[in-house]
């Protein structure tokens, strides 16, 4: 029974992590970089709406449009400021770019935020639990699970069916090829960077209601996206929601065997489907 | 045609062996400073105070470190930001060497590179297979993996950390001389190492590989087997600062074993000081010593700044100040190049 328990909070834990984990799937898959400062924007986003919150009063929905919002200005920003500047078939630079900025980010957040803990009161909803059988699940992660859910499917249905999901193709393919049918690389660029850091503001949200966000977090978000990512298959939209619904699982089980073990668990599994099947779950050889 | 002119060529005429230029008068200058540098470190113990011996110590690991990464990042296309995993693992293996095991401390520092050695292996087994930035941060959950291990490994007295009690049984003096001339060691096998491989064949597949690895494996380098080699090598080197980092230092935790500013010191003085080359990793270390020193004290803010300059070199200056102090004058401190020589008739 406490394991098939670990087994869906496990699930229940991969939905946020499949917040984060979209995000860095798109940007991959588009623009061949890794924004290394992905977990520090979440957290800046959980921070701001904890912030307006707290000054204004709102409710946790209402900060969930405003993050969204604001994620996806910052992410054009981001685009138009930096990554277009870096992207390219060398990685060294944009790594090394949004690594500094990284940096830069955490310990700015430091200085206006401090070091402390801090969460986003929910209200009601964020302790309600309903009873299956003798668990009880809690109704929040189940309303995390559904969103990852619903994001997946409408971000993977947007790049299968739209046209803005064929130009993305497109210049994922061959960027000069794509250019030269009409397609404008930066705007898609700017779009897809816009709508994985606007993610990020679902994944702030539920963070800082579920737990507790400081501004040294951010690291930690980025490698358990990064490894939702590989688990899955580089390039796949629904692989890297399977691949953060196994390092939940992962953790949570790892978790209950021995407290100390839990989060070393889920990097012990990324290790072990790096050794055996290295182009993730989904992914094709 | 083509081929009997080819075969022809050498019979006909007896070509003069080319005559190429490696070293420039710079080079010969910056050389016999190195050596002098390397004997005073050396003679610390005889005239310097302790707070001396431990900032140089301390300059000297931070110009290993770099130096380690700039052969990954500058030459050999591996980005790491997980270097902290060879650091902690070499610097743990000392200390069980020589407080657990009894060993020679100063024996031990030199010992305790095989574990960083061993380490290198199956993580680079697993994490060549990801592609760039992947790769990147891959060695960072190895890191990870390594402190959240070790933080549970009760051998090591798990998250409470270790004190290296055995070098009580030394002087202060002899701990100043082992630990010298250990650091002098580190720099000639760091520094002195690079350059050497750099002016070898080896750098000349390195600086192919650098260029492009397609071309440099369409011209005979074996580009997997350089890298491998490349990447174990600077574990190894980076293992070896870090033990002597933590032999003065005298007590290891996890955390600051395995302390991802390892990561961030070393990008940070090799981008500033300029990718790819020996001099520049001497002048970032320069640069952020100082800077650390008089700056350190703004805590944050001062991070925020040199995070922001990272990201300022990354996205205007990739050369990094020593590329922009070619751009001026041509005086290598560590002439790398070949210079072919025309014959005057």
């Amino acid at each position: 029974m406490q394991w098939f328990d670990g087994l869906v909070q496990g699930v229940l834990l991969g939905g946020l992590y499949a917040q984060y984990a979209l995000g860095m799937a798109l940007m991959f898959g588009v623009m061949r970089i890794v924004n290394v400062t992905h977990g520090d924007l979440m957290i800046l986003l959980a921070l701001v709406g904890i912030s307006m919150a707290a000054r204004f009063g709102l409710g946790p929905w209402s900060v969930l449009v405003i993050l969204v919002a604001l994620g996806a200005a910052i992410g054009l920003v981001l685009q138009r400021v930096i990554l277009n500047r870096v992207v390219g078939s060398d990685p060294l630079p944009s790594l090394i770019a949004t690594f500094g900025l990284s940096i830069a980010l955490q310990n700015a957040m430091l200085e206006i935020w401090s070091a402390d803990t801090r969460s986003l009161d929910g209200g009601a909803i964020a302790q309600a639990s309903f009873q299956v059988g003798p668990m009880f699940v809690g109704v929040l992660p189940v309303i995390v699970l559904v969103t990852a859910t619903v994001l997946t499917g409408g971000l993977d249905t947007a790049v299968r069916y739209t046209r803005f999901g064929r130009a993305l193709r497109a210049a994922a393919a061959d960027v000069d090829a794509a250019a030269m049918t009409g397609i404008n690389p930066k705007s898609v660029y700017a779009a897809a960077t816009a709508i994985a850091v606007a993610i990020l503001g679902f994944a702030a949200v539920f963070q800082s209601v579920r737990a507790t966000v400081s501004p040294a977090d951010g690291p930690f978000q980025l490698i358990y996206a990064f490894e939702a990512v590989i688990i899955g298959g580089m390039g796949s939209i629904w692989g890297a929601f399977l691949g953060a619904m196994v390092l939940g699982v992962s953790q949570s089980v790892g978790f209950r065997i021995n407290p100390g073990f839990g989060v070393l668990a889920g990097h012990l599994v990324f290790l072990i489907v790096l050794a055996v099947r290295p182009q993730g779950i989904l992914g094709k050889e | 045609m083509v081929k009997e002119a080819s075969i022809g060529a050498p019979l006909d005429v007896s070509e003069p062996a080319p005559r190429v230029q490696r070293q420039t008068l710079s080079g010969m200058i910056a050389m016999g400073i190195s050596l002098c540098v390397l004997v005073v470190i050396s003679s610390m113990p005889w005239w310097a105070d302790q707070g001396l011996i431990r900032s140089v110590v301390e300059i000297s690991c931070y110009v290993a470190v770099a130096q380690m990464w700039n052969l990954l990042a500058g030459y050999s296309g591996l980005v790491s930001v997980g270097q902290q995993a060879f650091i902690g693992v070499a610097a743990y293996a000392m200390f069980v060497l020589a407080q657990l095991w009894g060993l020679n401390p100063f024996l031990a520092v030199l010992l305790c590179l095989v574990a960083p050695a061993v380490l290198a292996v199956p993580t680079y087994g697993l994490l060549h297979r990801l592609d760039g930035p992947y790769f990147a941060i891959g060695t960072w959950v190895v890191a990870e993996v390594m402190r959240l291990a070790t933080s549970t490994f009760g051998y090591v007295n798990a998250g409470a950390g270790m004190s290296l009690r055995v070098m009580t049984s030394y002087s202060a003096e002899q701990r100043a001389i082992g630990v010298s001339l250990l650091t002098a060691l580190m720099l000639l096998v760091t520094v002195g190492g690079s350059f050497l491989l750099l002016r070898s064949r080896y750098g000349l597949a390195l600086v192919a590989l650098r260029d492009s690895p397609v071309a440099a494996a369409s011209q005979g380098v074996n580009v997997g087997r350089m890298r491998f080699l490349v990447w174990i090598s600077a574990a190894i080197g980076t293992g070896f600062a870090g033990a002597i980092y933590f032999m003065a230092h005298l007590r290891i935790t996890p955390p600051a074993a395995y302390d991802p500013k390892w990561a961030n010191v070393a990008i940070f003085i090799v981008m500033v000081g300029g990718l790819g080359s020996l001099e520049g990793v001497l002048i970032g270390t320069l640069i952020y010593f100082f800077a650390d020193r008089w700056f350190g004290q703004f805590g944050a803010a001062y991070l925020v700044v040199l995070g922001l300059l990272t990201l300022f070199m990354a996205l205007f200056a990739r050369g990094g100040v020593w590329g922009l102090i070619c751009r001026v004058v041509d005086a290598p401190w560590f002439p790398t190049r070949r210079k072919l020589l025309e014959d005057q008739p």
